[in-house]
């Protein structure tokens, strides 16, 4: 019996199960309820007036509280991308596709956004792009509402007008 | 023994203890709490030069959810941060060894956790080994029942005493606004719950509760710029415990025990019955017994005066209970206690424990005169 066993339990097999219920908080209740609307919200910094997008109760660089809710546009422009030639979990996407961020107009900080409806290939930074929504009735207050972004086909932003919200 | 840097307690701010706040996640409800320390040492965040933040992911739901608190901690431009899974009681320990090692002269101590947003028994049981303990679903109430009965087998105390202990903790606790349960109980009302898990009742137990806190600590020659009257650190030593709960005497606390033997001695005090106060992490009426006498002061005595407070029975907020204990002392030793204030109060004792049957404890000897000159 002090000899190594030659067959028997190798393994442990441990399940895991942890439940979660969690708060949104408020700035981000408003915020989801909004896309039901088409409407994106942004939280304002008291100090130095940026518009954090989804609402920040406070400004991460100033420290300074954010007590406005503002709405910001549901276009903008790409800040910068990849492309990706792996599947996603969970996500039936056709690859490769692009994970942009995008500074939505009047927004100082940019969001992640899939961007459809071109080729890869000719995705830049300075593209300007607009969200797709879900059709009415279909849109469920989540991030899933705005279903990608697509080209405007508006002019390129220039560079120094989004340089500081990549 | 060789001099230490004087560090001092400057500032202490809590949220109340709720059941759930439906309004905010846990950084937006660290946010008010690390302004309102900062304020009440008239600083703003440029001034302080080190942080440490006490949660837990597994608690969160959210790998690497610590980083979040970054946000609201003013960390920018780039700090020195660091985080632990800990009481934010033991993080203050990281703080006061940076001090000591003369990289910071400030810095902020905070502890969050989101408590009703999990199932704390089921996260608490992941802290047991996986293979013969954690699989047989032990949670922290069942393995302090655990221990309540190996305390209980080897001195005799009843239930009736467990009944006073907690009954003397929520005497305390209605004249603390910060305390989630704020309502005296009788240890014969007491002795009537029902029992959560034998030989431990319901009235013997925190309900699940959740807080943030903040604590500002300075050193000698910053430590008067930020308060009135510092707090200044006399002694502090930590000690951790086997996993292996079969493997020590769950009725003792050997590591309480050499914590604050080490802790008194940096302090240069013989006993622990020279503190005035003594606040101590015991979130059931056993644990608090263990820790009594672990700690050599006598639990039903006049002096010290044991977790005016009202304790960790009346409010338990995972990562910030410890914190809050140092708090507590904190206000004591600053004219800060209201009316719970322990008159004359001097010098205070302030206790931590993390883990199952008390695995990690930390002792913490405050003061109101700086310990070296």
């Amino acid at each position: 019996m002090n000899e190594p066993p030659t067959e028997g339990i190798k393994y442990v097999d441990s399940k895991v199960y942890l439940p979660y219920d969690y708060v949104a908080g408020d700035s981000k209740v408003r915020y989801l309820q909004a896309l039901k609307q088409k409407r994106i919200l942004g939280s304002k910094c008291s100090k130095t007036g940026k518009v954090f997008v989804p609402p920040l109760v406070n400004s991460p660089e100033s420290f300074a509280p954010c007590t406005e809710l503002v709405e910001v546009a549901d276009r903008g422009v790409v800040t910068t991308f990849c492309i990706v030639n792996i599947p996603v979990i969970g996500r039936n996407l056709e690859i490769p596709y692009v994970a942009a961020s995008v500074a939505l107009d009047g927004a100082a900080i940019s969001i992640f956004a899939l961007i459809q409806e071109c080729k890869p290939e000719d995705v830049r930074m300075g593209m300007r792009v607009e969200a797709v929504w879900k059709p009415d009735g279909e849109r469920q207050g989540d991030h899933e509402d705005i279903q990608y972004f697509r080209p405007t086909g508006e002019a390129d932003a220039p560079q120094e007008s989004y340089i500081n919200r990549l | 023994m060789t001099n230490l840097r004087n560090v001092a307690v400057v500032g202490f701010a809590q949220l109340p203890v709720v059941a759930r706040d439906e309004h905010r996640m846990s950084t937006e409800m660290l946010y008010p709490v690390v302004r309102q320390a900062l304020a009440e040492c008239k600083v703003e965040r440029d001034d302080i030069d080190y942080q440490i933040a006490g949660s837990v992911d597994y608690m969160d739901g959210r790998p690497f959810g610590f980083v979040a608190a970054l946000d609201v901690m003013g960390s920018w431009p780039a700090r020195q941060d660091l985080h632990l899974e800990m009481d934010a009681a033991f993080c203050a320990y990281y703080a006061w060894v940076r001090m000591q090692a003369g990289e910071c002269d400030t810095a902020i101590v905070v502890g969050h956790g989101k408590t009703s947003e999990g199932e704390p028994d089921r996260v608490l049981n992941l802290q047991l080994d996986p293979y013969y303990q954690a699989a047989i679903g032990l949670d922290p109430t069942s393995t302090a029942a655990l221990q309540a009965s190996a305390y209980m087998a080897r001195t005799g105390v009843t239930d009736r005493d467990l009944a006073s202990i907690a009954a003397r903790n929520r005497a305390a606790g209605v004249r603390n606004a910060d305390n989630q349960v704020r309502s005296a109980a009788s240890a014969d009302e007491l002795m009537k719950t029902p029992w959560t898990v034998e030989p431990l009742r319901k009235g013997y137990l925190p309900p699940i509760g959740e807080s943030a806190t903040c604590m500002v600590l300075a050193a000698e020659g910053k430590a008067r710029k930020l308060c009135d009257r510092p707090v200044w650190i006399q002694g502090v030593d930590h000690r951790s415990e086997m996993q292996t709960l079969g493997a020590r005497d769950l009725s003792r606390s050997a590591g309480a025990q050499l914590a604050a033997q080490k802790a008194l001695a940096m302090a240069g005090m013989k006993s622990a019955s020279e503190a005035d106060v003594v606040e101590l992490y015991g979130a059931t009426p056993v644990e608090e017994l263990i820790v009594a006498e672990a700690l050599g002061i006598e639990p039903n005595a006049a002096h010290p005066v044991i977790n005016p407070s009202g304790g960790p029975l009346c409010g338990n907020p995972v990562m910030s209970t410890g914190l809050i204990r140092m708090g507590e002392i904190f206000r004591q030793l600053s004219g800060r206690a209201g009316e719970r204030a322990v008159s004359g109060a001097r010098r205070g004792i302030a206790h931590a424990a993390q883990g199952h049957c008390l695995q990690q404890n930390i002792v913490w000897v405050l003061g109101t005169e700086r310990r070296w000159t």
